[in-house]
């Protein structure tokens, strides 16, 4: 899939094994983990629902964004991570206090990992805590801009 | 004059609403099920050292006592989401359950959307709807960070949105908000008759299209948070020949029934069991809620 030039823009229904066989490969987690959801492509994204029949109507998002197919390799979502990543059986990068701080403050910080080069999931005390890129003994923090620690706009308005 | 002094005449212990305007309001939040147990969120606050106090109507809703509550590690991650306390109560009054079709019509940033997605443990659907383009980034991002999987974004104006039918519909509408001047003064420096009454033509087109997409015998449930009758009973009222209204009570949460006259004209005796909720009676903000069942 990643590397295909489908560039078309609504929401095509994915294959949940093709889906499934590429989080396997990648981080060890059981296709069982997605039982229960469907998934759709829409331009270089991957989108993760409820398995539901859904209405004609145009949508704007389904579910959550999972995957972004735009780089060279694939790349999980921090979101999905929370949600898929703790059936991750490799390429986990486990972090103490300290590191845990700056990984959530979208910092990137020297970590010595038996981790391949890639994308990561990265755990505190059992929790994922979002999606890391590691390379060279440094973890690079890809945990989205509205969700870091610092620089968060205050909470809603209702 | 003050503004609020037209509602000198139906607010009970008038005096003691416009003395709770004054007093600060303590941030709050609902703890998300769908990232989380209660226990893992109450440790992740203990250690930030945010103090929470569960409602006593709603254990899942939380005081907080913190001046950064955007920031603590608990919201980050999606274990709670900071929501204004009576912003629990309609997803409470609409009571979805896991495998329904529900629609929530004026959605964005998702505070009630994600609540009922919880509520329906990410099973059936919630399609959450909302026409500003630049409001559908929250409303995305705060389901995506809370793990509502079961919600699927659209954007028509309500007034338009073009088919159903649905068991649920929730219609939050767009309203002059004088029940937030508790976290913002400056929401009153903007009320008028007039710009009530503009509200209420797209409030009255929205119930009437949220009546439309249900299913015969489905609920509606239509909510403000402002205590302007215009925007409140008198758009309810518009929608009483296709639906009837059901009392509305929240154990541990005191009510103030809705209103059946105002300006001088009487309103259907039927609008007494629409929800009146003011600051100085839960110390919270303020908010409208009525219950219609479709005929
Ligand atoms: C009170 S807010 C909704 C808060 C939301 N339900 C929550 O709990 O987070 C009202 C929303 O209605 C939207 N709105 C405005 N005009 C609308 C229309 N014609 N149809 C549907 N929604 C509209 C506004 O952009 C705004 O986001």
């Amino acid at each position: 899939m990643p590397g295909s030039s489908r560039t078309r823009n609504f929401f095509e229904p994915l294959e949940r094994s093709e889906v499934a066989a590429m989080w396997r490969e990648r981080f060890g987690i059981p296709e069982s983990a997605f039982d229960g959801y469907r998934f759709y492509r829409k331009a270089q994204s991957v989108w993760v629902v409820s398995d539901v029949d859904l209405p004609g109507l145009s949508y704007e998002a389904l579910g959550m964004r999972m995957m972004d197919l735009k780089g060279r390799v694939w790349k999980p979502t921090t979101c999905a991570l929370q949600v898929f990543g703790r059936l991750a059986s490799r390429n986990m990068v486990h972090l103490d206090d300290d590191q845990a701080r700056a990984f959530l403050a979208g910092g990137t910080q020297e970590i010595e990992s038996a981790t391949e080069p890639g994308y990561a999931v990265v755990f505190y005390r059992g929790e994922v805590l979002g999606c890391g890129l590691y390379s060279r003994g440094r973890l690079i923090s890809q945990i989205p801009k509205e969700m870091r620690s610092a620089g968060c706009q205050e909470g809603d308005e209702t | 004059m003050d503004w609020l002094e037209r509602y000198r005449r139906i607010v009970p212990d008038f005096e003691d609403f416009k003395a709770a305007q004054q007093r600060r309001l303590l941030p709050s939040a609902r703890i998300n099920l769908l990232k989380t147990e209660r226990s893992r969120a109450m440790e992740h606050l203990e250690e930030e050292g945010a103090k929470a106090r569960p409602f006593e109507w709603y254990p899942l809703g939380l005081q907080l006592d913190s001046e950064r509550a955007g920031k603590l590690r608990a919201n980050l991650l999606g274990y709670i989401h900071i929501q204004e306390e009576l912003s629990m109560v309609p997803p409470l009054v609409l009571d979805p359950k896991p495998g329904e079709r529900v629609l929530d019509l004026c959605a964005s940033p998702g505070s009630k959307t994600t609540q009922i997605s919880q509520m329906m443990g990410n099973r059936g659907l919630v399609v959450a709807n909302e026409p500003s383009l630049s409001r559908i980034a929250p409303l995305r991002s705060n389901c995506e960070r809370l793990g509502a999987l079961n919600v699927a974004i659209t954007r028509y104006d309500g007034r338009r949105f073009p088919r159903g039918p649905f068991d649920k519909v929730l219609v939050d509408a767009p309203c002059s908000s004088e029940g937030r001047a508790r976290r913002d003064p400056k929401v009153l420096s903007r009320c008028s008759p007039k710009r009530s009454l503009d509200l209420q033509r797209l409030q009255i087109g929205l119930l009437k299209n949220a009546l439309r997409l249900a299913r015969a015998g489905g609920l509606v449930v239509y909510s403000t948070c402002t205590y302007a009758p215009e925007e409140n009973e008198m758009v309810v009222e518009s929608a009483l020949n296709e639906a009837r209204l059901e009392r509305i009570s929240i154990p541990g949460l005191r009510e103030s029934p809705g209103i059946t006259e105002w300006d001088g004209s009487d309103l259907s005796e039927e609008l007494s069991c629409t929800a009146r909720y003011y600051p100085h009676m839960n110390d919270t903000g303020g908010f409208f809620v009525a219950r219609l069942i479709k005929n």
